[in-house]
């Protein structure tokens, strides 16, 4: 029995979060800055964490988690009776993605919920979230994904309808909260038929022992409908505008990442439990026709919205249409045998479309909100002129939106070219159908920009926004623009691994 | 308004509220033995919380208390499953099964009249999530009854 | 017949879940929608307790427990938790519902959509 900090690094990715969660209300008796203190610390030592743990994925090999056992790093035949976290390439992909956003969402909310009242239930609410979504992504073990899944939807509930002075984002997280809950419980549903039909909930062990009768199929498709619905992909999306306009501008880049956590999961689920046992070409098929719907529809109710945050959140619904179009086509060449020549390239697309989304749809949603914090308004038609006053901000939307757009050098065109290049030689017309999408997300991106940037100076804002949000905002910036410059270096050295760590090799 | 009520409700609650309190703790402490544990007992002694604010109609001003009482809970039950990494073994680690100490008995084989000294950290984390569950139910409760004013708050 | 009598418990889950959906789906006011979700909440409960039943078993209690087999004791701990997370999903949704009649003065889901399409 030894301490090994690094073995036990999944561990504290979700202990840490849980444990400043509880503290933070503890901290607030004493004095406000001690709790500003307590969360910045939590934050930072989750991020520490996540860097430990991607450190040693990527150098030495990744490694199984069992709780409760007595020595870490072996695996008996008990150890799938027990919890069991795994910490591969993808759960290090995953966990980056997640650790950056909400980095860059907690620095950002110190200034922008300036002067709310009950700020230490907002950290509570912030980190448990953190925890759950991180639960999420490192879990192997069903029943563990459920109570993960259910504290992620409570917390997130709980952050959108936190600015309630008006009623609409209390209606927006009713709403959320109805359909997070009922497909919590059919989530548990189809776990219940799995565990009646093999004795057993570890997702090795259940992939050893499934074959493809009636009873997978019903549970693997109320997984794959609920795990989409939470990841807002067309047609369960219809929680998407509401909850990402009316939450408070720091919350939604988070509510985002709750949805990127639904679609790592998503896919782990297939990889890793279903693959051997379902036909792989017509799930990827069923993938293709989700990715290609949220495409289609999330850019189309974009075109006639006149608010910022609300065009926005259609956008990031079609860009979740692009990572299930590109892990679709992926997942569908794994029998016909095209792997080698397009299905690689394709998932490689996938996961760093994921990773890229992550960081420009955060940018984007907190330049919007900086917008709001500036001028008080969220109609386009009455912002014009920001750039005379808020140069930074400028700066930062335009490069979240060029990246959104697929505009090289960006980091977005290098996930895109790669998920072009892959599905053209599937089929041609689904590339055609991405190009298309992508031009009309870059002539909304340059609408929005128009309207709200450029033009004379009106005299709607009050100056440039608090220092502590443009630290934020920068952050990811540097994120995105370290992505776009050395973009063959990030795909052979984050995402790579997570490909070869699904189990799939050429 | 005035919402208590009668002599003899107040009365009867103000004899009841011990036994009901007395009770959870035994199913909190019991948890490892036979069906009980952290949330329901937390969950019944949370009822007398509703028992009281039914029959008085007020309530003091518990609400940091209930929330503190709440924290301490569960920043102890995450301290106390990390405890087991930081003596070198893995999250949620049963320390104190089988060893000396408190809690600490060899578990007997088969059915047994139940002795409540084995477990290690089980009857501990049920403490703490009892009374974590204890203070939130309440602290929900007395929301609960103050936004739908059918509960004065005393001084 | 017989494994008609046994299968009798699945029959109330789906029933219970099917009624809780129309709850949800038809009903007009708020709290009626939260009283169904809690009756599929004891459908998913009920289905996964008679998951562990065997016929002729006795509950998975070492103390005092009569000498013959128990039944499976991990559905009843999955079980526990859902019902742990229900009492936490409803008092968030009644909460909401609280909130929602102070702004907007109604709980007909007909009238609490402001925000736009």
């Amino acid at each position: 029995m030894s301490l090994d900090l690094v073995n036990a690094s999944p561990a504290f990715i979700l202990g840490i979060p849980l444990l400043f969660a509880f503290l933070t209300p503890l901290a607030d008796r004493i004095s406000k800055e001690l709790r500003d203190a307590v969360f910045m610390i939590g934050l930072l030592l989750t991020v520490l964490f996540v860097a430990v743990m991607s450190y040693e994925v990527f150098t030495a090999e990744g490694w199984a988690y069992v709780f409760g056992a007595e020595e870490t790093g072996e695996i008996t035949r008990f150890s799938f009776f027990r919890i069991m976290f795994v910490a591969d390439g993808f759960a290090a992909l995953a966990t980056i993605t997640v650790a950056i956003t909400a980095l860059g969402a907690g620095i950002y909310s110190f200034a922008f919920m300036e002067g709310q009242s009950g700020m230490e239930k907002f950290y509570t609410l912030f980190l448990l979230t953190l925890a759950g979504v991180n639960g999420m992504i490192l879990t192997a073990d069903l029943f563990n994904l459920f109570v993960w899944f259910e504290v992620t939807s409570i917390a997130s509930c709980g952050l959108v309808a936190f600015i309630n002075y008006k009623g609409k984002s209390v209606e927006a997280a009713l709403k959320y909260m109805f359909i997070s809950v009922i497909g919590g419980l059919f989530l548990l549903l189809s776990i219940g038929l799995l565990y009646g039909e093999y004795g057993i909930l570890n997702y090795f062990a259940i992939a050893e022992s499934v074959n493809g009768g009636v009873v997978d199929r019903v549970a693997l498709s109320i997984i794959l409908v609920v795990l989409a619905m939470k990841a807002s992909s067309v047609p369960m999306h219809m929680w998407a505008p509401d909850v990402y306009t009316e939450s408070p501008g720091a919350v939604t880049p988070f509510i985002a990442i709750t949805s990127l956590g639904s679609l790592f999961v998503l896919f782990r689920i297939l990889f890793v439990v279903f693959r051997y046992s379902v036909s792989t070409a017509a799930l990827g098929g069923l993938l293709i026709i989700l990715g290609l719907l949220s495409m289609f529809v999330g850019v189309s109710m974009a075109l006639k919205q006149s608010d910022v945050k609300r065009l926005i959140a259609y956008l990031s619904v079609s860009q979740i249409g692009y990572m299930l179009l590109a892990v679709g086509v992926g997942f569908s060449t794994l029998e016909n045998g095209d792997y080698a020549t397009f299905g690689a390239l394709a998932l490689e697309g996938g996961f760093f479309h994921m990773i890229n989304d992550g960081v420009y749809k955060a940018l984007l949603f907190l330049s919007a909100a900086a917008i709001v914090y500036s001028t008080g308004t969220r109609n386009l038609n009455k912002l014009g002129g920001l750039a005379h006053r808020m140069p930074y901000t400028t700066m930062f939307f335009l490069i979240g939106g060029l990246s959104i757009a697929g505009i090289p050098p960006l980091s977005g065109f290098s996930s895109k070219l790669l998920i072009y290049k892959s599905i053209y030689l599937y089929h041609p017309i689904l590339a055609i159908i991405a190009l298309v999408v992508s031009i009309i997300t870059f002539a909304l991106i340059g609408k929005v920009f128009y309207n709200a940037f450029l033009g004379p100076d009106l005299g709607l804002s009050k100056g440039e926004v608090p220092t502590t949000m443009l630290l934020a905002m920068g952050i990811l910036t540097a994120v995105v623009v370290v992505f776009s410059l050395f973009p063959n270096y990030v795909v052979a050295e984050i995402v790579v691994p997570a490909v070869e760590a699904l189990g799939v090799t050429a | 308004m005035n919402w208590k009520m009668s002599r003899v409700v107040r009365t009867v609650t103000d004899v009841m509220v011990v036994p009901i309190i007395v009770f959870g703790i035994y199913l909190i402490i019991h948890g490892h033995l036979t069906p009980g544990g952290g949330f329901q007992g937390g969950a019944v002694v949370a009822s007398s919380t509703a028992l009281l604010i039914i029959a008085y109609g007020s309530f003091r001003d518990y609400k940091k208390d209930f929330s503190s009482v709440e924290s301490i809970g569960l920043t102890l039950f995450i301290f106390l499953a990390i405890l087991g990494i930081l003596l070198g073994a893995t999250l949620f680690y049963n320390f104190g099964a089988g060893t000396g100490g408190l809690f600490g008995g060899r578990v007997a084989e088969g059915i047994n009249p139940g002795y409540i000294n084995t477990g290690g950290t089980v009857p501990l984390m049920n403490i703490m999530v009892g009374l974590e569950v204890t203070a939130a139910l309440s602290l929900i409760l007395w929301m609960m009854a103050k936004s739908s004013d059918s509960m004065e708050v005393e001084a | 017949m017989n494994s008609l009598f046994y299968a009798l418990p699945f029959v109330m889950v789906a029933v219970l879940i099917i009624m809780g959906l129309y709850t949800v789906l038809f009903k007009r006011n708020l709290i009626k929608m939260i009283m169904g979700v809690a009756i599929i909440q004891n459908g998913v409960n009920l289905f996964l307790v008679s998951l562990a039943y065997r016929e002729g078993y006795v509950a998975p209690i070492w103390t005092s427990a009569p000498d013959v087999d128990m039944v499976l004791p991990t559905p009843h701990a999955l079980t526990l938790t859902s019902i742990v997370i229900g009492v936490a999903t409803t008092a968030l949704m009644l909460s909401f519902v609280i909130m929602l009649k102070k702004h907007y003065g109604t709980t007909d889901s007909h009238e609490t959509r402001r925000c736009k399409e």
